[in-house]
């Protein structure tokens, strides 16, 4: 299959087998973290309303006003990096990413580790502090990465959904291509 | 007495020749099975079953109206019915139910039927980011080298 763009984009080959990748951009990058954010703040939401409704039952001095507002930010910044760690380093894909079919890999195309994925949630709060001037990258580069991909060195590419009809008849493809004997040199 | 005596007498009369007639049965039961045992072991039935006059008068009797009346007639009869009526009381059907509705394959179609307006959607949004991506790459080349007209994104894909 060919984009719009001329960009060649084998929707139907599976991961084991080798197809051109490509690399997600600017805009589909900011979709996937609007869904992001959304399901993040709704969750701290629920969960805010949930807490002060139960702290509504009961009678607290006012000096701890304070206590709570700090104890309620750190499990915010808690949980949104939780929330970005846990995806990058497990399956590559925040509920966004997938919505959008693009996940974060090494620059060797394999997974995340923990700490990579802690370096990328830290580049992606100073890359969009500055009004979000640290993406403005993806525009030039080749591979269309961003400060956060720079600092954890990590790409973001397409990874289209395959049903299972398409991945069992790339593994059978694979597998045939892996028992044709070598080709003899010339 | 005397009908006691002409029983006796024609039982005698009769024993040589059932006798023979069991003789000759067991004969009969032993060729028979002696000729399925051969056609059994021997190669000849594959060849009678392989050979193409064999398949065309299959296929014609398959492709006869009486196959088709006799289709109509099994399904008449109420055999059929009384069939599923049993295979319902199975174990086995209901053991068989439960790893279909198990298996990956059918999960995956479900789940995918009950997502199929959301990733209607999600394909919209997909498309036009894509296609979005690629104007904005191409508008901001077209900007920074007004003399490269070509498009940028094609230097976005490559084979890991």
């Amino acid at each position: 299959m060919t984009s719009a763009t001329g960009a060649v984009v084998d929707n139907e080959s599976p991961p084991d087998v080798a197809a051109p990748t490509r690399y997600a951009g600017l805009v589909t990058r900011a979709v996937a973290f609007v869904i992001d954010a959304a399901l993040i703040d709704l969750v701290a939401t629920i969960v805010a309303v949930a807490a002060a409704l139960v702290g509504a039952l009961f009678h607290f001095p006012k000096n701890l006003h304070t206590l709570w507002i700090v104890l309620g930010v750190t499990a915010y910044v808690l949980w949104s990096a939780g929330y970005f760690i846990v995806f990058w380093s497990t399956t590559g894909q925040t509920p966004g990413a997938r919505v959008m079919q693009i996940r974060v890999v090494s620059s060797s195309g394999g997974p995340l580790r923990p700490f990579r994925s802690l370096v990328r949630a830290i580049g992606v709060v100073l890359a969009t502090l500055p009004l979000c001037l640290g993406y403005v990258p993806v525009l030039f580069d080749g591979r269309r990465r961003a400060l956060p991909d720079y600092l954890a060195r990590t790409l973001v590419v397409s990874a289209p959904q395959l049903s299972l009809a398409q991945v069992q008849r790339g593994r059978m493809r694979a597998r045939k291509l892996a028992s044709q004997p070598p080709a003899k040199p010339a | 007495m005397l009908a006691s005596l002409g029983s006796r007498t024609a039982s005698a009369t009769l024993r040589p020749l059932r006798g023979a007639a069991d003789a000759a049965a067991w004969v009969g039961t032993n060729l028979e099975q002696r000729a399925l045992d051969r056609l059994l072991e021997g190669k000849e039935l594959e060849r009678v079953l392989d050979s193409p006059r064999v398949h065309a008068v299959i296929t014609r009797v398959l492709n006869s109206p009486g196959a088709a009346r006799a289709i109509d007639e099994l399904f008449d009869s109420g055999l059929i019915d009384r069939l599923f009526d049993r295979l319902l009381t199975t174990d086995a059907l209901w053991h068989l139910v439960d790893v279909i509705a198990g298996s990956p394959a059918v999960t995956a179609a479900i789940s995918q039927q009950g997502l199929g307006f959301a990733d209607q959607v999600g394909e919209q949004v997909r498309t036009r980011s894509t296609q979005a991506d690629d104007w904005l790459e191409r508008a901001v080349a077209r900007v920074l080298h007004p003399r490269l007209t070509t498009a940028p994104a094609q230097a976005n894909s490559d084979t890991p």
